[in-house]
Order: structure tokens, then C-alpha cells, then sequence
């Protein structure tokens, strides 16, 4: 399962199906469609990604998720952040220096830190800033589209920036994304990680960039907004039968008569596969019987009437023995 | 003597296509996985593929990278139509390659096209390389199949590299396309095929 967890999405987009056509085409599973907001929050917040999305030809196999990305330029409201992340499934914050990056990593409550890393930042990465997120769950994001598409100094930025982060993080709690615009800055899964390979991230950690920190992402931002305290979601189940459907049966267990939950309880034969020293016990006794059951016993599966019939036709010494032994276990 | 040990990458070329057109006109579109793999146009040699790598190694890891690359660099395999191609590297430094296939985001310089390369499979032996590239193929026509309604006859899959004609959703009646291996495709025909199943 692989993961693109940032494929910005604009109001009025009429390529947007084709790019995502073209994600599915790559080999993601789930998308996510980012919508960005700098500065100041609207008074209103909903979810400017319309559910169901207005387009028709969307591949089927695809997930979707919702995601908004807030630039911390100014101050922020704590209080109405926490209403924007109810609005969509993902928060990511982008922090532009260090004290907001500070910010989004202790006390801000996201489930991505993405910083814009095609720019020259002023700041260095700190090991110890950085894990307390990963340890809170956040996960620090690294875009690869900008740098794939745009110019030189671009590029320069994303590998460095790139390389510091994964440094810093020591490859753990990142995730990579394309930001493409279009469809032709999106790259393969396996592509965007042999990028990260050569900056530094292990091969396997890159797949997990990829695959379990993006998954681990997306549903634990689900169980922030639908869970509690161990509830993972409440789902409806349906209404009892009314009680007036199956009075008429006559029995007084409700509905347990129609529907028997095992078979044993039909009161029909139940086969089950005789066991070896069963079998030779049977051989035994129809050898002894003078070979009236010439070994049909062993073939066919049995019944309960066929187990019955060894019993019957055993002599008389096994019949004492088992009469015998009905008066102790009684 | 030491052997030399190289990496093959199976290189698929797609073409995200083009920008947005008008969706009310009449014209028949082709279901999207057949568009993104659309045949390459002939005029892309090897050699331009070459040079389109070298070109995008030495941009990115300078002349140190151009001079690990360049002795072993090879394009052992390449089909205009199914817009594949197999890439000889060697084995220490086949992410330089990879990455500068990754970078690159147009054909060179006659057809200027944007499409995307994606690595699909890395081996050390090329015989497994093509054996992916066949299967590949195979994979495409079904999907291409069940995408649109159109016939192809099943004897010509296997013949040569997995000849993928990738062009034609065949009116209900029977157009009976029995189209032998073909290196060519033919263009599209404005035929009324029913898009997306």
C-alpha cells in the first residue's frame, strides 16, 4: 500500500481526475488532496473538498482523504484549530521558522509537520525537537515534486534540506509526498524512495516513509477524531427484529430456533472423520462378526446410525464391559 | 578476472498527457491507462535516450557522476511502441542513473514532450528484466481490455517484446481486428467505443 499524502487541490481544477487517474496508474492506494491556507482563519470552516468530489471518471480502487495545510505566518487560534481539524481528516501544519517549527512540534496539536523545503531555511534541524514530534505522533513530511519540477536553486534547497532532515531524524517519523501540481510531477513509489536513498534514508526506512508511517498517519488522525479512550468508531448496526415477528413460532427462545447457530443443534447426523483406532476397532469387530460388514464401515463416512451398529453387533463380552462401565460413570 | 556486475532497470515511459480539453466536444476518448501508455514516437532513438540520461546524471552529480556512469551505461532494449527500455548500469552506482531518470521530465530536445519515467523493476540479469517487460505487456492489453470494448486477437500476444497496439475501441459489431505483431500503431480512429467500464 502506498501512500501520497499531498496532492494539492485547487477550487476550480479540471485536470484534477486525470491526475489522480495517473497516481492510480503509478501504484497508490490512497490520496490525499491537500487544500492550503496561510494566515488567517475564515470565520467559517468547512471543508473546502467537496464530498463527493463533482468529477466522474475518479478511479475506484483509489481512497481519498481530505487534508488542509495551514502556514503558520501569525499567531494562531488554538481553540479554532482544533474545529479545522474536525473539518477534514488530516491537519498539517508548515511552520516558516524556527520558533513556529518549535511550536508545531511541542505544543501545536497536528498529525504533519510539512515545511516548504525548496526554500533556504534559517535554521538547523535539532534531533531532540524533532523526536519529541515523532513521539507524539506527528510526522515530518518531505516533498518531492518542487525540487523534481523546478529550477536549480529549487533542487538545491529540496537535497539539502532533505538531507539535514533525514539526518536530524535519524530516519524515523518522516513521510514522503509529491506536492504535484500536475500530473507529471508525480513519480512511482519506488522512484521517490531511490530519491530518499541517495539522501540518506535507508531503503527500507524510505518504504516505510512510504507505506507504514503514511498509514500510521491516516488512521491515527481518523482515531483522534472518531475514537476515544480505546473506541475506535460506533457503527450502526441495525434494529432488533420486533418482538411480534417470531411470537408466533410458539417457542419462548426468541429467534434462536429459527436460525440454529451450530449444526450439532439440527439433530442431524454430524460427520466427522473417524479416527485410526477407531477404524481398527471396526475392522476388528467385523472381522470377529464373521465379515457380515465387509469393511464398508471404513470407507463411508459414518453416521450415527452406522456408529451405532458396530455396538450392536460386538459380543457379548465388550456389551458386559460397557454395561459395566455405564454404572460407574453414572 | 573479476567480474564486472551490472544493474538492468526496465524503464516504462508515460505520458501524463496532455492539459485539460473541453470535455463537452464529441470527441472519443481513450480510457486513461491506455493514454498514459501510449506508444512513443519514433523519432526517440537509444542514442537520444542515452544522451538524455547522461545529460540529466551530469546535471545532478556533475562530472564525477558522468565518469562512474559513463563506462557501463548502456540502453540494451528499446521499443517506441510500448514505450519501454532497458537500461545497463553498473551495480555500484544504478541510483545515480534511477535518479536522473527520475528528474528528467521531457523527452529531448525534437519532441519535447513531458512525460514521466518510472523504474519498474531492477535485476541483475537481463533476462529477468524482459521477462518483466513481457509480462508487463500482457498485463497492459488485459487491462486495456477490460478498460474498453474493442478485439484483439489472443494468437498475437508473444510475438517479439509484448507488441502492445494500444490504439481502437472497436464499435460493437464485429471489427474483427486480427492485426498480426505490429511495430507501428495506428492512430486513433474516431469511432464511437464505449470509455470506461
Amino acid at each position: 500500500m502506498f501512500y501520497d499524502l499531498n496532492v494539492p487541490y485547487a477550487q476550480g481544477d479540471a485536470t484534477l481526475p486525470r491526475t489522480l487517474a495517473f497516481i492510480n496508474e503509478l501504484g497508490y492506494n490512497v490520496v490525499a488532496l491537500n487544500h492550503s491556507i496561510a494566515g488567517k482563519l475564515p470565520a467559517q470552516i468547512s471543508c473546502a473538498i467537496p464530498d463527493p468530489l463533482p468529477f466522474k471518471d475518479l478511479p475506484p480502487k483509489l481512497e481519498i482523504r481530505r487534508r488542509v495545510t495551514l502556514t503558520l505566518t501569525e499567531s494562531y487560534q488554538n481553540a479554532r484549530l482544533a474545529e479545522l481539524a474536525r473539518a477534514y481528516n488530516i491537519l498539517a501544519v508548515r511552520p516558516i521558522d524556527e520558533r513556529t517549527l518549535q511550536l508545531a512540534c511541542g505544543s501545536l496539536d497536528c498529525d504533519i509537520i510539512s515545511l516548504d523545503l525548496t526554500q533556504r531555511l534559517p535554521f538547523y534541524f535539532k534531533f531532540k525537537m524533532l523526536s519529541e514530534a515523532v513521539k507524539s505522533g506527528k510526522r515530518l513530511e518531505l516533498c518531492y515534486s518542487q525540487g523534481v519540477l523546478g529550477d536549480s536553486s529549487a533542487r538545491r534547497n529540496l537535497i539539502s534540506n532533505a538531507t539535514q532532515l533525514i539526518r536530524a531524524s535519524r530516519g524515523r517519523g518522516l513521510i514522503i509526498s509529491s506536492e504535484a501540481k500536475a500530473a507529471v510531477g508525480c513519480r512511482g513509489p519506488w522512484d521517490a524512495i531511490n530519491l530518499a536513498t541517495i539522501w540518506g534514508l535507508a531503503q527500507d526506512r524510505g518504504f516505510e516513509a512510504m507505506s507504514k508511517e503514511a498509514r500510521g498517519v491516516v488512521v491515527s488522525a481518523q482515531l483522534k477524531r472518531t475514537g476515544y479512550r480505546g473506541v475506535i468508531d460506533m457503527v450502526y448496526g441495525g434494529e432488533k427484529p420486533a418482538l411480534s415477528e417470531i411470537a408466533g413460532q410458539g417457542s419462548a427462545v426468541k429467534g434462536k430456533q429459527q436460525v440454529p447457530k451450530r449444526k450439532a443443534d439440527d439433530g442431524e447426523a454430524v460427520e466427522k472423520p473417524i479416527s485410526k483406532r477407531e477404524a481398527k476397532r471396526r475392522k476388528h469387530e467385523a472381522r470377529m462378526s464373521g465379515g457380515t460388514n465387509p469393511g464398508t464401515s471404513n470407507r463411508d463416512g459414518p453416521t450415527q446410525p452406522a456408529i451405532a451398529a458396530p455396538a450392536e453387533s460386538t459380543t457379548e463380552e465388550t456389551t458386559d464391559v460397557q454395561s459395566a462401565a455405564t454404572p460407574n460413570s453414572a | 578476472m573479476v567480474r564486472l556486475k551490472h544493474r538492468y532497470l526496465l524503464v516504462n515511459i508515460l505520458y501524463p498527457g496532455p492539459v485539460a480539453t473541453p470535455r463537452g466536444k464529441d470527441q472519443q476518448t481513450l480510457p486513461d491507462t491506455i493514454q498514459f501508455h501510449k506508444p512513443t514516437s519514433d523519432s526517440l532513438t537509444p542514442q537520444m535516450l542515452m544522451r538524455l540520461i547522461r545529460d540529466g546524471v551530469a546535471e545532478l552529480f556533475g562530472d564525477y557522476g558522468v565518469g562512474v556512469v559513463a563506462g557501463s551505461l548502456q540502453v540494451k532494449y528499446f521499443s517506441a511502441a510500448t514505450s519501454t527500455a532497458i537500461v545497463r548500469v553498473s551495480r555500484a552506482h544504478y541510483r545515480l542513473v534511477w535518479a536522473a531518470l527520475t528528474f528528467a521530465t521531457r523527452l529531448p530536445h525534437p519532441l519535447d514532450e513531458a512525460c514521466v519515467m518510472q523504474v519498474v523493476r531492477v535485476s541483475g540479469t537481463i533476462r529477468k528484466s524482459e521477462e518483466e517487460a513481457v509480462r508487463r505487456a500482457r498485463m497492459g492489453i488485459r487491462k486495456a481490455q477490460s478498460a474498453g470494448t474493442w478485439m484483439w486477437d489472443e494468437s498475437t500476444i508473444g510475438q517479439g517484446h509484448g507488441n502492445v497496439g494500444s490504439e481502437g475501441g472497436s464499435v460493437g459489431g464485429a471489427e474483427a481486428g486480427a492485426r498480426p505483431g505490429i511495430e507501428d500503431i495506428e492512430d486513433d480512429r474516431s469511432e464511437s467505443g464505449d470509455s470506461g467500464d
